[in-house]
């Protein structure tokens, strides 16, 4: 239209570097900035209140000797497998039965879905009543007449971790449903229908054919439930409050009590550099390396 | 009367309804359901009375009462603890979205040898324990006098969905095709207009769902605001958790305030179910 004007050029050519640096920057430091300060405190003998000494290794000689760190990290082992496990095999068999023509299938799909929208805090709440053994599910059995149900894991210290996962791979499940679902779609279906020409039986396609062709939806699945398992915080402190005890404690729930209501600011930061250094030596060289092979 | 009859499907719409179907359909409906139950008890427990709550067998046909939700207003003033939540997660989404749409734009259509780099270390940190920065950044907030307060709130909140944002709108822009653009520039549009009246049109959905999952994640987010905020900033999510800390419980408030808490999302949500479903799988579901 208007021959006269030059494409305009110049400003382009550094804008886009300024308009990356905030997110950059920030990002930085988020991350790298609060936790060298973190490292830093981890060192001291901060108590009550931020030091800024030198103790070498003493808090770390603390955190090593303190039984309940130990059940924290244990609880975030079992919880992060059991979850992420449970919540991919349950979200792919929702998504291969509603991949089977389902009326409606879109309000189903955005009721799964649903409590993915949740707060972690109100599902810890709802299953707090469900799960609780004189209101919820051991109560609704006996009053039909099954008098020796018995369903107390909340408050049992052995079983009480595993409620979390229930409450976990409820809210999440229904994430890792759409996503295979939205791969499910995406899968060829004449290599489908060529299967089934060469006589290949249902249960062979989907192990053989469409499964392994979610590699990359379970990849993105991952990365958002070892978040969330990462993250465990709000649902623990609603659904047991780290109890029985400390039976459910967690990492961020175990810095949590000793940074600010036992006023171990030390301890504390030491627990979460211990975090972030399992973080750093087992998840992000996953992430690198899958994310390269993808590249390629 | 014949006694061989021929089943006919009955053809509706593009599905034809047969037995199959109809047990699929009734099967995913009952897991809907089942889905959906500990939801749907509390909204039936937020209309209980307190005693009504614990009575032994279950209630289910009780009436209704609505006194939990005048008591929770009156008792702690639940709509102060709501407009926190408003503003905060509002504030972060538009906060983010200034930052995070130009960065996105700029490494999708100018990409640079490290953008890819740069994109997966971002992503990266989304793997890092939040507790990793919570000393260091309550001690800052204790220094500067922003303990509870919503402007930290929103800073604190945008730093953390940043990363993701930058993420889905990059893969979203990505598909927008960049000659398109190069048309604009060419007939001399301003970088404004390029962006104003040929990309942001064309990127809208994205913008959207992006939007509307930093809308959810903030208002959800509850680690940041239990640890650096009480009375004056608290969200709803600090206000679920005062009614549940202490063991004697009041099960039917608890269950008000949580309702209270989820209705705003569950209800736009309903009404915006292609963003949700969008936001909430990061954009893989389109």
């Amino acid at each position: 239209m208007n021959a006269s004007s030059k494409p305009k050029l110049s400003f382009g050519e550094y804008l886009p570097k300024i308009v990356v640096a905030p997110t950059f920057v920030a990002t930085l430091i988020f991350i790298y900035g609060f936790m060298l300060w973190n490292a830093w405190l981890s060192f001291s003998s901060s108590r009550m209140l931020p030091k800024y000494d030198w103790v070498g290794l003493k808090q770390y000689e603390r955190l090593f000797a303190n039984d309940r760190w130990w059940v924290a990290a244990e609880n975030l082992l079992i919880f992060g497998v059991l979850f992420i496990v449970t919540c991919l095999v349950i979200g792919l068999f929702l998504a291969i039965f509603l991949d089977q023509k389902v009326r409606a299938e879109g309000a189903i799909r955005t009721i799964y879905l649903y409590p993915m929208a949740l707060s972690f805090i109100v599902t810890g709440t709802a299953w707090k009543w469900i799960l609780n053994p004189e209101l919820g599910i051991q109560r609704m059995f006996r009053e039909m007449g099954w008098e020796s149900f018995s369903f107390d894991w909340l408050v049992n210290s052995d079983m009480a971790i595993y409620t979390v996962v229930i409450a976990g791979v409820w809210q999440s499940s229904g994430f890792v449903m759409a996503l295979c679902l939205a791969g499910l779609r995406g899968v060829d279906e004449n290599i489908v229908k060529a299967a089934r020409v060469d006589g290949a039986s249902m249960p062979a396609i989907y192990r053989r054919i469409i499964i392994p062709g979610l590699g990359p939806v379970f990849f993105s699945a991952l990365i958002v439930l070892t978040h969330i398992a990462i993250k465990s915080f709000d649902l623990i402190v609603a659904l047991t409050g780290g109890g029985p005890g400390y039976a459910t404690d967690v990492p961020a729930t175990f810095m949590y009590t000793y940074a600010f209501t036992r006023g171990q600011i030390g301890v504390g930061s030491a627990a979460s550099m211990m975090m972030l250094m399992a973080v750093v030596a087992i998840i992000v060289p996953y992430l690198y390396s899958e994310l390269r092979e993808k590249k390629q | 009367m014949s006694t061989t009859t021929v089943k006919k499907p009955v053809r509706t719409g593009k599905y034809t309804w047969n037995g199959a179907m109809i047990t699929r359909t009734v099967a995913s409906y009952g897991v809907a359901l089942l889905m959906f139950f500990p939801i749907f008890f509390m909204i039936l427990t937020s209309f209980k009375t307190e005693l009504q709550a614990i009575a032994v067998p279950s209630l289910w046909i009780f009436e209704p009462t609505l006194e939990n939700y005048t008591e929770v207003q009156e008792r702690s003033d639940y709509f102060s603890f709501a407009w926190n939540s408003v503003v905060t997660s509002v504030g972060s989404t538009i906060l983010g979205l200034m930052i995070a749409t130009p960065a996105a734009y700029s490494m999708a259509f100018n990409p640079t040898k490290q953008t890819k780099n740069i994109l997966m270390w971002m992503l990266s940190t989304k793997m890092m324990p939040a507790v990793g920065a919570l000393i260091p950044i309550y001690l800052l907030c204790q220094k500067l006098g922003l303990l509870d307060n919503v402007f930290a709130l929103i800073i604190i909140f945008t730093l953390m969905n940043l990363p993701i944002m930058v993420w889905m709108l990059y893969t979203n822009f990505k598909e927008i095709p960049s000659e398109i653009l190069e048309a604009s520039r060419m007939d001399g549009a301003t970088l404004w207009e390029e962006f104003r009246y040929v990309l942001l049109p064309l990127a809208m959905g994205g913008l959207a769902s992006t939007g509307l999952l930093c809308l959810v994640l903030s208002w959800n987010e509850a680690f940041w605001v239990l640890n650096l905020t009480s009375a004056n900033a608290g969200t709803l999510a600090s206000l679920v958790a005062s009614y549940s800390s202490p063991e004697g419980l009041f099960w039917s408030k608890l269950s008000a305030v949580s309702v209270l808490a989820i209705a705003p999302i569950v209800i736009f949500g309903w009404f915006s179910q292609k963003q949700l479903v969008q936001g909430l799988t990061f954009g893989a579901v389109k």
